[in-house]
């Protein structure tokens, strides 16, 4: 069943939950065509897998080993994970801080504002409610490279492209809304049953108090969904830090990798080194919330 | 998922309450309502407005016209990095939409592990471009895994045959540049691909295929007569995403090649000329123009597609 916790919330997307039509497309299990379903899925799960162990092996490499077919670093080096710290521009802990703290406070403002903006666009009524909600999926037809060169000028206008740590609020502010966000945590809130709402406001209860009270804990799944993508997205953006921050002590991690690929274009343990710490914190959040990953994707219908 | 109509039954609510829901209703919009207004929807118009001009840092300095527009089409590396763009799209789409439907419908089947399997097919598409990147250009660097596993798998005579040596440079080569980034996003963005098929495919009813399995059909038969055929609107859902994100390839592009496209402008694509005319050679006007022009491109290929395909916007 779905991610829900509470036991009145409906699931965030009751298409993709393992159990939900299972196997749908129900071929008649002949044996040919399972031997030839395994042979594809094994097959490409190898061609996952293989890249990615290759990263971890080559980051314990000396460089001339790491041009060697073998899978047993010979010998065992951590050179490639030193020179993190002492050969690249700023070391990795203040580029991981970085890119944390990045991705931790767009992750707070698109749960505030997707979470509020996603319930009045459910619930509330209003004068023009359709037509503003259609204008805000609109922005999706909008390509972020067309807005390269007017973003940054705005930002130039309002003052936060500059060297100093307003540079990171202009950052910030692209992307502390997104459209896939509020249409998410409105499709949430559209399938929670009113009666509880109406029993609080029958009780008294204003409308931000019943949202905070009642309908926010309700939506937790659909808000952890919200989390886990918005941070994911701001950790692995390399286009708007690109374009943004300005100077180098400011930069995250994929801006880094571009720059020491360029740098040191031959120096792949520390390069493997870089890219694993790239992705560990992603992977233990795919780990840990895969089924959020897969079902925001879903009900959202736009990559995150 | 489409959307629902978000207005329940209730009794109509008395005059003041319905005022009071009306301003709690902006007032919860207010601030996103704002950030869209000045970052997208007043960005269209300022970008046309930046790009006809001569603009420096600091704003405008002289009136141009179209003529950005001009430069624009008489320029020999736009015309290269529009064909790129457009023979990437061409190629990486139908590629990435059959690989990521043949994942998807033996993801979709009855057999032990598919949860693994489909968890493990997505892993690239959360990866930072960046990072698979740089992990690509390690594999097919001249002493990368990809030469070293032909060699050992004895297929150097088959690639030399058309003249790939043992240490190709397939990255560093203008005949491979292009094809080598073409293969990397082919595997990166089949997991996602899977994903919204899997969605598409579970809404198909599993009578059809009671039926089908009555009939006599085998499984081939069953794939093209009855999934394919209702997979229509997942189809045209795909393949408007897929040619969006293929147009506006950029991040594979500037970390392998730099910001000129290298080697010889082979990875030049729209965005990478877009980036390159606005934040390396710091002419904001000319890169307006671009963004402009790619949001033609853009607008002209969906409407194509709809041609094509005749399905409905999905959003």
């Amino acid at each position: 069943m779905g991610i829900a916790e509470p036991p009145r919330a409906p699931e965030l997307a009751v298409a993709l939950s393992p159990k939900s039509r299972e196997g749908a497309g129900g071929h008649p299990p002949s044996r040919a065509w399972r031997f030839g379903a395994y042979v594809v899925l094994i097959g490409y799960a190898l061609l996952m897998f293989v890249p990615f162990a290759w990263t971890i092996v080559t980051s314990f490499k000396t460089q001339p080993d790491s041009v060697q077919l073998t899978w047993i670093p010979n010998p065992f080096s951590t050179i490639g994970w030193e020179h993190m710290f002492t050969e690249l521009n700023p070391p990795i802990q203040v580029l991981f801080f970085n890119s944390l703290m990045i991705a931790v406070a767009v992750t707070i403002t698109n749960i505030a504002i997707a979470g509020i903006a996603g319930y009045a666009f459910a619930r509330l009524r209003f004068p023009g409610r359709e037509v503003l909600f259609l204008l805000v999926l609109g922005t999706l037809m909008m390509p972020d490279q067309l807005r390269m060169v007017p973003v940054y000028q705005i930002l130039v206008i309002l003052g936060l492209i500059n060297n100093g740590p307003t540079n990171y609020v202009g950052l910030v502010l692209i992307m502390a809304a997104q459209a896939q966000m509020i249409f998410l945590m409105r499709q949430y809130f559209i399938t929670i049953p009113p009666d509880l709402e109406e029993a609080a406001r029958i009780d008294g209860a204003g409308f931000i108090r019943t949202f905070v009270q009642v309908m926010l804990p309700l939506a937790s799944p659909a808000i952890a969904a919200v989390a886990i993508l918005t941070f994911q997205g701001a950790w692995n953006n390399f286009f708007w830090p690109l374009i943004i921050l300005q100077a180098q002590p400011h930069w995250t991690i994929p801006l880094a990798l571009y720059q020491f690929h360029a740098q040191y274009n031959t120096d792949w343990p520390a390069l493997m080194a870089v890219v694993v710490v790239a992705t560990a914190p992603i992977l233990a959040l795919y780990l840990f919330f895969q089924r959020y990953f897969v079902e925001g994707i879903a009900a959202t219908g736009v990559k995150g | 998922m489409t959307a629902t109509p978000a207005v329940s039954p209730r009794s109509r609510p008395p005059r003041a309450r319905r005022v009071t829901e009306a301003f709690a209703g902006y007032g919860f919009i207010a601030v996103p309502m704002l950030l869209f207004l000045i970052f997208n929807i007043l960005s269209l118009g300022y970008a046309f407005y930046i790009s006809l001009w001569k603009w420096g840092i600091l704003g405008p300095i002289a009136f141009r016209g179209l003529r950005n527009y001009q430069e624009i089409a008489t320029d020999p590396i736009f015309a290269k990095a529009i064909t790129n763009s457009i023979v990437y799209t061409i190629i990486v789409v139908p590629c990435q939409m059959a690989l990521g439907l043949l994942l998807a419908v033996v993801v979709n089947a009855k057999i032990r592990g598919r949860t693994f399997f489909r968890a493990s097919f997505y892993f690239p598409a959360i990866m930072s471009s960046a990072a698979i990147t740089v992990l690509w250009l390690f594999i097919v660097s001249p002493d990368g895994l990809f030469n070293h596993v032909r060699s050992a798998l004895g297929l150097d005579p088959l690639f030399q045959a058309f003249g790939f040596g043992p240490g190709w440079d397939w990255i560093g080569q203008v005949q491979t540049a292009l094809a080598s980034v073409m293969v990397l996003n082919i595997w990166t963005t089949s997991g996602t691909i899977m994903l919204f098929y899997l969605a598409s495919l579970q809404s198909i009813p599993g009578e059809l295929y009671e039926a089908a399995a009555i009939d006599g059909a085998n499984p081939w038969q069953t794939f093209w007569r009855v999934t394919f055929p209702l997979l229509r609107p997942g189809h045209y859902f795909v393949a408007a995403v897929s040619v969006i994100g293929a147009l506006q390839m950029f991040d594979q592009a500037v970390i392998a090649g730099g910001s000129v496209g290298a080697p010889d402008n082979a990875l030049m694509t729209i965005v990478l000329y877009l980036y390159n005319a606005g934040f390396v050679q710091f002419n904001l006007s000319y890169a307006a123009a671009v963004g402009i022009v790619l949001f033609l491109v853009i607008f002209a290929a969906t409407l194509v597609q709809r041609r094509l395909l005749g399905g409905e916007a999905a959003w």
